[in-house]
């Protein structure tokens, strides 16, 4: 199959590709992590390392810093590879 | 092994539940959501039976005049009553020693 | 299906860990369990299982970063579930 046709990379893969490098995840709802990563299954549940969270609430943003998480998938939205941060 | 042994390993999380049968446990649902009850029955949904139940309900009201939040709770006693498991965020068994 | 790359031991440099490797290595260590309603609840993880429910110990109950409760043990409903972590970091607010 080619190979450089982008339309023949799996969803599945292109998070494979990811593994190791930062991830940036925007999840349903106010909220997106960055992170390494460092694995992933099936249901896109995934284990993220050097975490920063970021909530957005009434007060403001709300950043929360994390070693190593399991990102339950159930309420990822969307994924960007590479990672860059949510900066103001 | 012996029976007692195995009775007491909390193997996976549902024997917690299995350890809390015929005792008083706490369960808290969404919608703010408090119950307080012995637990009968649970199966792998974490549907309940329980008896002799306490319901507590917070909720928050704000104030047309001043916009504070008023924090009301309503208790309520339930002889006996059926939980669907997808509303439990948590369940809380009596405090045990070893 | 993949699997995080488990079935290919070479991508990733060995760095690999899927969902069930972090489950293994984290049973009996402290946690922060953080729900979708954004509920955090620091305990001592005594197991959990493929719906991600949990059960913990010595648990604490933080809303909106303050302690509200203290359960003995304490079962959470994996559904309810946004993240497990490992952490000794404390948090920090933002602006």
């Amino acid at each position: 199959m080619s190979q450089n046709n982008p339309s023949q990379l799996l969803p599945s893969e292109l998070i494979d590709r990811c593994i190791g490098s930062k991830i940036w995840v925007i999840m349903k709802g106010d909220k997106e992590l960055v992170g390494t990563l460092c694995g992933f299954d099936v249901y896109v549940n995934m284990v993220l390392e050097d975490v920063t969270e970021y909530e957005y609430t009434a007060e403001g943003r709300r950043i929360t810093k994390l070693d190593q998480i399991l990102l339950n998938g159930n309420n990822i939205a969307i994924l960007v590879p590479g990672g860059s941060p949510p900066d103001v | 092994m012996a029976a007692a042994e195995e009775e007491i390993a909390v193997k996976e999380p549902l024997d917690l539940i299995r350890l809390s049968l015929d005792e008083r446990i706490y369960v808290k649902l969404r919608s703010d959501r408090e119950l307080r009850g012995k637990l009968h029955a649970y199966d792998q949904h974490l549907n309940m039976i329980l008896g002799d139940v306490e319901e507590v309900v917070t909720t928050v009201e704000i104030d047309d005049e001043t916009y504070e939040e008023i924090v009301r709770t309503t208790k309520r006693t339930i002889p006996f009553l059926f939980v669907r498991g997808d509303g439990v965020i948590l369940v809380s068994p009596p405090l045990r020693t070893a | 299906m993949s699997s995080g790359g488990a079935d290919k031991p070479g991508s990733g440099g060995g760095a690999v860990k899927t969902p069930s490797d972090f489950l293994k290595s984290i049973r009996g260590r402290p946690v922060v369990v953080k729900l979708n309603s954004g509920v955090d609840y620091r305990g001592i993880l005594a197991c959990l299982d493929g719906y991600m429910n949990i059960a913990m110990e010595q648990t604490e109950e933080y809303v909106n970063g303050q302690l509200k409760n203290k359960y003995g043990d304490a079962f959470i409903r994996g559904n309810n579930v946004l993240y497990i972590s490992t952490t000794k970091r404390t948090l920090a607010d933002g602006a």
